[in-house]
C-alpha cells in the first residue's frame, strides 16, 4: 500500500474550502496553514494574473517518497508511516527546524509559541477551541494533538486521525468540486493510478528528486 | 591576577550570565522572541554555529604546523591554539541550544539518532573535536602541572618526554576531526538540494579555508594580547600572517568561483540569488570581501604586527568580515523560495509560492515570499553572551593554568 493523492485542477474552483477544513479539523494555530490554495502568478486571492489564464493550485505536504525532511531529521521524529504518508511524532521532535530548511515545498511550520498564547495574540475568541478534540496516536506515536506545544514542527498528515478510523482526509471530504482523490499508488487498477495515466498528471518540482505522492491533473485552457 | 584580567573576567562573565537569562526567558516564551518565521526559519544562531566552528580551527593549524610540518617556532602558541579551539568549538555547540525549540528533548539524539542526518554527524564530530582539543591541551600542559596543580597530573616517569611523544600522536587525530568539523558543518547546508544558494560542492572546501584564515587570526590575536608584540615572537607571527593571508585568498577565490557559476547560467533561481547576494545585501557582500582581505593584507605588514593596537584592529576587521560572511549564509537561501513555477499559460512569469509565516505580524500578510530578517534583541544578546563565554573561558584558563610559556628571566 502506498497512499497517494490526485488533485484535479480542472475541477478546483478556488473556493479554499479545503484550506479551511484542514485548518479547522487539524486545530492549526493562527498563522499556520498546512494547506494553501494559490492563484499562480497572482499575489491576491481570485485576482487573475491575466484574463483567462487563472487556475488554482492547492499545495500541502507532498508526502515524498524520497523525503528530504525525513532524511535530515536528527532524531527520526519525521518518518514514513506504513501507508507511505510522512508523519511527525510530536513527542520526539526537538524543534531544530532542519526539516524546514530541507523541504522545497514550504509546507513545514513551526510553533513559535504556545497555541493558547498565539490565539490570544491574534485576538481569537476566548476559550474557543476548534478541531479534532483528542490526541491521536498511530502505532503509539503522537501524530496529532489539538493544542500544539511550543517548539515543535507540524504539517499535513493526510489527516492521520481520520484515516486510522477508515475515513478520508478533511480536504477530500470538504471539496465541493470533488477535485481530490486518494488511493493506492501501488495498485495499477486504482482510481488514482487511472487518473495519473489518463490525464497527464504532473508533480511539483520533480527535478528535486523528492518523488512526491501528490499528483496534479492539468486544467484545460479556458474559453474567454 | 592583574587588575585588567579581573575586570575582563568579570565583564565577560556578566555578559554570559545576561545571555543565560535571555535564553531562560526565550525557553519560557518560545522562539517567538526571535525575529524568525516559517519562511526564514534559521538566523543568527545558526550563523553563529558556522562562525564559532570556523574560529575553532586555530588548534588545527598550530598542532599540524608544529608536529606534522615541523614549524617549531610556533611552539609557544600551541597551547593557546588548543585552548581557543576548545573554547570556540564548545561555543559552537552552545549557540545551537537556543535555536532548538525543545532542548529538553536533546536526549533523543542519543536514543534515536538518525544517521542519515548531517546534523547528527555534526554533533558527533563537534563533541569529538572538543574532547580531542581538551586532551591535547592537557598533554601539552602536563610537564608544567606542578605545585598545586600536581594532583591533576597523571604519574609518568618523564612528563616532558611523555608530553612530546603523545602530542605528536594526537596531532594527526586532531587534524582529522578539525577538518571534519568544517566539512560536516558545511554539509549541513550544502546537502540541501531545496536551497540553490547552499547546494554547492564548493561549500565544504570554502568552510575549511575560511576556518584556517579566521581560526589562525584568533590565535594570533590571543598570542599578541598574551605575549605582546615583542621581537621574540615576530617570527611566529609572520608565519601565522602568511597562513592567514593564503587562506583568505583561497576562500575569496572559492566564493567568487561559486558566485560566478551561479551568475553565468542565469536561470530564474540564480537570478534571484544574485538579486539578494549582490543587490539587497550588496553592502554586506562588499564588506565580507574587503574586510577579510584588508585585515589579512595588513597582518602581512611587519609594522602592523609590531603594534598591538594595529594588530588587534586588523584581526578584528578580518573576524568581523568573516562574521558577516556567516550571516550571509541565510538571506539568499531563505528569501529564494524553492517552490517556484512558471504558471500554466503564462510564459515568462516566474512565480514563488508564498509560505504561511506562523507568526502574527500586525500589518503584514500571513503569506510571505520575501522577508527582511533582522535579529531580535534576544538573539543578539545570546550571541554576544556566547562570544563572552569563549572569552571568559580563555581568560580563566590563562589565569589559572600553565597556558603561557614563562619568560626565561
Amino acid at each position: 500500500m502506498k497512499m497517494g493523492m490526485v488533485i484535479d485542477l480542472e475541477k478546483c474552483i478556488g473556493c479554499r474550502s479545503c484550506m479551511v477544513a484542514c485548518k479547522q479539523h487539524n486545530a492549526q494555530p493562527p498563522g499556520t496553514w498546512w494547506n494553501r490554495v494559490f492563484t499562480p502568478g497572482s499575489h491576491h486571492h481570485l485576482t487573475p494574473p491575466a484574463k483567462g489564464v487563472e487556475f488554482f493550485l492547492p499545495v500541502h505536504c507532498q508526502h515524498c517518497e524520497n523525503a528530504p525532511c525525513e532524511k535530515v531529521c536528527p532524531v527520526g521524529a519525521t518518518y514514513h508511516g506504513e501507508d507511505g504518508a510522512v508523519l511527525i511524532d510530536f513527542e520526539r521532535c526537538i524543534g531544530c527546524r532542519y526539516c524546514m530548511a530541507a523541504c522545497p515545498y514550504g509546507v513545514r511550520q513551526f510553533n513559535w509559541e504556545e497555541a493558547e498564547k498565539a490565539h490570544n495574540r491574534s485576538h481569537y475568541q476566548e476559550n474557543y477551541h476548534y478541531g479534532y478534540p483528542v490526541d491521536h496516536r498511530t502505532k503509539g506515536r503522537l501524530v496529532y494533538t489539538p493544542l500544539r506545544p511550543k517548539g515543535v514542527v507540524e504539517k499535513c498528515t493526510f489527516c492521520a486521525q481520520y484515516r486510522d478510523h477508515g475515513e478520508l482526509p478533511a480536504c477530500v471530504r470538504g471539496c465541493p468540486g470533488k477535485a481530490r482523490t486518494v488511493g493506492d499508488l501501488d495498485d495499477p487498477d486504482s482510481e488514482v493510478r487511472k487518473l495519473i495515466r489518463d490525464r497527464n498528471a504532473f508533480q511539483l518540482l520533480p527535478e528535486k528528486g523528492t518523488k512526491p505522492t501528490v499528483y496534479y491533473l492539468p486544467p484545460k485552457p479556458k474559453e474567454i | 591576577m592583574s587588575q585588567t584580567m579581573k575586570i575582563a573576567l568579570w565583564a565577560s562573565g556578566l555578559v554570559f550570565l545576561v545571555a543565560v537569562a535571555a535564553w531562560l526567558y526565550q525557553l519560557h516564551e518560545g522562539l517567538v522572541l526571535t525575529n524568525l518565521q516559517n519562511s526564514y526559519s534559521w538566523g543568527l544562531y545558526i550563523s553563529g554555529l558556522a562562525f564559532f566552528v570556523g574560529n575553532a580551527a586555530g588548534g588545527l593549524v598550530l598542532s599540524s604546523s608544529i608536529y606534522l610540518f615541523g614549524v617549531k617556532k610556533l611552539k609557544p602558541l600551541a597551547k593557546l591554539g588548543a585552548l581557543t579551539a576548545f573554547a570556540n568549538v564548545t561555543a559552537a555547540m552552545l549557540i545551537v541550544l537556543p535555536d532548538i525549540g525543545k532542548p529538553i528533548r536533546l536526549y533523543n539524539m542519543l536514543l534515536h539518532p538518525n544517521f542519515m542526518s548531517p546534523l547528527v554527524w555534526d554533533v558527533i564530530v563537534l563533541n569529538l573535536y572538543a574532547v580531542v582539543s581538551a586532551l591535547y591541551l592537557y598533554i601539552l600542559m602536563l610537564p608544567e602541572l606542578t605545585g598545586p596543580l600536581a594532583r591533576f597530573a597523571i604519574p609518568v616517569a618523564s612528563p616532558a618526554e611523555f608530553s612530546e611523544k603523545w602530542a605528536k600522536r594526537i596531532a594527526p587525530v586532531a587534524l582529522f576531526f578539525a577538518i571534519g568539523i568544517h566539512v560536516i558543518t558545511a554539509w549541513i547546508f550544502s546537502t540541501q538540494g531545496a536551497r540553490d544558494w547552499w547546494f554547492s560542492p564548493v561549500m565544504a572546501p570554502d568552510f575549511v579555508s575560511v576556518a584556517i584564515g579566521v581560526g589562525t587570526t584568533v590565535v594570533l590575536l590571543a598570542g599578541a594580547l598574551a605575549y605582546g608584540t615583542g621581537e621574540k615572537y615576530q617570527d611566529a607571527y609572520q608565519t601565522l600572517g602568511l597562513i592567514i593571508f593564503m587562506a583568505v585568498c583561497v576562500h575569496l577565490f572559492l566564493m567568487a568561483n561559486d558566485l560566478a557559476i551561479h551568475a553565468w547560467f542565469g536561470n530564474p533561481e540564480t537570478h534571484r540569488i544574485m538579486e539578494i547576494a549582490w543587490g539587497d545585501f550588496a553592502g554586506a557582500h562588499i564588506f565580507e570581501v574587503v574586510a577579510p582581505l584588508a585585515g589579512a593584507g595588513l597582518l602581512m605588514q611587519a609594522g602592523v604586527r609590531r603594534s598591538l593596537s594595529r594588530l588587534a584592529a586588523s584581526a578584528g576587521l578580518l573576524i568581523a568580515g568573516v562574521f558577516v560572511h556567516r550571516f550571509l549564509i541565510m538571506p539568499a537561501a531563505y528569501n529564494n523560495i524553492p517552490m517556484t513555477m512558471t504558471p500554466l499559460g503564462q510564459p515568462g512569469v516566474h512565480w514563488s509560492l508564498p509560505i504561511a509565516s506562523g507568526r502574527f505580524f500586525p500589518g503584514m500578510s500571513t503569506f510571505i515570499d520575501q522577508y527582511a530578517y533582522t535579529p531580535s534583541l534576544v538573539e543578539i544578546v545570546i550571541l554576544l553572551g556566547t562570544v563572552a563565554y569563549a572569552v571568559f573561558l580563555i581568560l580563566l584558563a590563562i589565569a589559572k593554568l600553565p597556558i603561557l610559556v614563562k619568560e626565561a628571566s
